[in-house]
């Protein structure tokens, strides 16, 4: 695999959780420096997680939204102009995750809200030139059914609901020249083997996410996992997690946030338990030719997160510690 | 017994935990002090300790509070179980300048003195409509269609137990040429008003000036410093200009901006002001910090012209 497969997702900039210096993470001025940064640890790709709350309240200094970026740099064209200038060459994929819209009682609030935006996380993807959209097949459970006591897990009526959804984002993502690629999630509300289904009905126009801690978390060897369905995978996240199960949180309202065992549920790639030497490998043997996204989501440093997913791959080919 | 009694406005991001039953194992798993800013349980302390003896949510707060707590009433008594007590929201009463959205703003108001009954709160402070930039100028029939929501939003606290205070911000449609033209327009039965200090300085207002003209109707305090007061039009009316590009910041600690705040407080104490004060701290790259350092400024610079 070269070099130019390799992509880093802003996923690693905590934009919502409480610390010290956070603020920063909201001006412009960051992600500017950022960019090179990234460019400077040896990766030439960025992926762009698209959150509309950064289109909401004038927050637009955080380029998540296509109004942040409208804001900031006239367009699309403009902004790409500056991340080529600071040495990253493309946008990898765009991903999206329907969590926001879990505020009700309403279903059709989290269907219609989801499906609109949703729709401009495509539209995002292709004005950035962008192949993928990775979307996340449901909002964290738990938090679905605060608002929803008697939703179960593979509900009928809602994996309906979501089946539809899926096929008009599939007709949208095509019209425009993106791949929609659903992400398996431990979360989810519904299950693996049922969104397995979902994708192998879709035929071509829904692909596969592998996000390694998410299959871990949900009970899965990763590689087992790729060599099964390696004819739906689309596009791979790296992501590492220090826990072997995810059964006593994976249902509650914050399922990153284990409530009765405070811990990091993601760790920096490389830094936790998951097998991905074992991953890359079954991906080669595959001949897998797809992009390969390191995400650090929740890091505590991100410029440490970024120079160990560059000394996670330095060691691919080395024994040396400090590669 | 003091007049005037302390709260914290909630800029805390998104807080994780209710509390971190292992804290000392889940400080070592990275040896940072993540463990100190995720869980309600120590921020709610801090803010305790720090004398800020009740807090103000946020309505962007809500989707992560309800689902963590249960319930706003839940939310309620952890923080009781803490000397804290939730004085009230802020909202944003977005497009009430559009006679055709009358009936969703007001309904999105109720729900909010609903919201806010439900956490126990008492105030309701209210940014009137949207950011200048896109709606700005308003006409006078705008402007009174504002006023005219207030009033019925207010109408409906009022009933409920809640005061509406209006919270204007320097970059709201509602701005420096029509901001009291607009306030006069408003049912002082129903509608009060919550100066937040750095907001309306930055908008052009002398805080003074304003203070001592409205104190009747005033219903709390955000409290920040501030040092670019009387901005011009083209940084309030700009696009998003809250958060700049470059990292400049509008709002500072108590004593490190160019506010009178000695003054203030010797009109508060001719004015006899009782009632909550909201320390604000948006801005700050450390909210403990600054939270420390304004309690240090009220205790050795304010308390002594007015507690």
């Amino acid at each position: 695999m070269s070099e130019n497969h390799y992509a880093i997702s802003l996923d690693m900039i905590n934009r919502h959780y409480s610390e010290p210096n956070r603020n920063r993470y909201e001006s412009k001025y960051y992600w500017e420096e950022l960019y090179t940064l990234i460019a400077a640890a040896g990766f030439r790709h960025i992926e762009i997680p698209f959150e509309p709350v950064w289109q909401f309240g004038g927050r637009s200094g955080v380029p998540m939204t296509p109004y942040s970026i409208n804001t900031k740099y006239g367009n699309a064209d403009k902004y790409l102009q500056l991340l080529n200038a600071a040495g990253i060459e493309s946008v990898s994929a765009v991903s999206f995750t329907p969590n926001l819209f879990v505020r009700n009682d309403q279903l059709g609030f989290y269907f219609g809200a989801t499906g609109h935006f949703a729709g401009q996380a495509i539209e995002f993807a292709a004005a950035l030139g962008a192949n993928t959209l990775v979307l996340s097949p449901t909002a964290y459970a738990g938090r679905l059914q605060h608002y929803h006591p008697d939703l179960a897990i593979d509900d009928p009526d809602f994996i309906a609901q979501t089946r539809t959804l899926i096929e008009q984002l599939a007709s949208q993502a095509r019209e425009s020249g993106v791949t929609l690629a659903l992400r398996p999630e431990y979360w989810s509300l519904i299950s693996l083997p049922v969104l397995m289904d979902i994708i192998a009905a879709a035929g071509d126009a829904v692909t596969l996410t592998v996000n390694t801690a998410h299959l871990l978390l949900s009970g899965q060897d990763p590689s087992d996992f790729i060599a099964t369905h390696s004819e739906h995978i689309r596009y791979i996240q790296l992501t590492d997690t220090p826990l072997s199960q995810s059964s006593p949180f994976r249902l509650t309202a914050n399922p990153e946030f284990p409530a009765q065992h405070a811990s990091q549920v993601f760790a920096d790639v490389g830094t936790g338990i998951v097998p991905l030497h074992s991953v890359l490998n079954t991906l080669k043997t595959q001949g897998y030719q797809g992009d390969i996204t390191l995400c650090n989501s929740h890091t505590r440093d991100p410029m440490r997160a970024l120079l160990r997913s560059r000394r996670f791959i330095n060691q691919l080919t080395t024994d040396r510690k400090g590669a | 017994m003091s007049n005037i009694r302390y709260a914290y406005m909630n800029h805390w991001k998104n807080i994780p935990y209710k509390s971190i039953p292992n804290f000392r194992e889940f400080y070592y798993q990275d040896k940072s002090n993540t463990a100190y800013y995720s869980d309600w349980d120590n921020l709610l302390k801090y803010q305790k300790a720090l004398g800020f003896d009740g807090i103000e949510v946020a309505p962007w707060d809500l989707a992560d509070i309800i689902p963590l707590f249960g319930s706003a009433n839940a939310f309620k008594q952890f923080a009781a179980e803490r000397g804290v007590e939730i004085t009230g929201m802020f909202h944003g009463a977005h497009a009430s300048h559009d006679k055709s959205k009358f009936d969703e703003v007001l309904k999105a108001g109720k729900e909010a003195v609903d919201t806010i009954v439900g956490f126990g709160g008492t105030q309701m402070n209210t940014c009137p409509t949207d950011n200048y930039c896109g709606i700005g100028p308003l006409s006078r029939e705008e402007v009174a269609q504002c006023a005219h929501v207030m009033n019925e939003i207010g109408r409906y606290a009022t009933d409920h137990g809640i005061k509406l205070g209006l919270h204007n911000e320097f970059f709201c449609g509602i701005n420096l040429n029509d901001h009291r033209e607009f306030i006069e327009l408003t049912d002082p039965r129903f509608v009060h008003y919550c100066i937040d200090t750095a907001q309306i300085a930055i908008m052009g207002e002398d805080l003074l000036d304003f203070y001592a003209t409205y104190a009747e109707r005033i219903s709390g305090f955000h409290l920040k410093d501030t040092a670019d007061p009387k901005q011009p039009d083209e940084v309030r009316f700009s696009r998003d200009p809250e958060i700049q590009d470059d990292g400049k910041r509008w709002f500072w600690e108590l004593g490190q901006g160019v506010l009178d705040f000695p003054a203030l407080y010797k009109l508060l104490k001719a004015h006899q002001y009782q009632g909550w004060i909201t320390l604000e701290t948006d801005g700050s790259p450390d909210y403990l910090a600054s939270m420390a350092m304004c309690r240090y400024y009220i205790d050795h610079t304010l308390k002594e012209i007015y507690d």
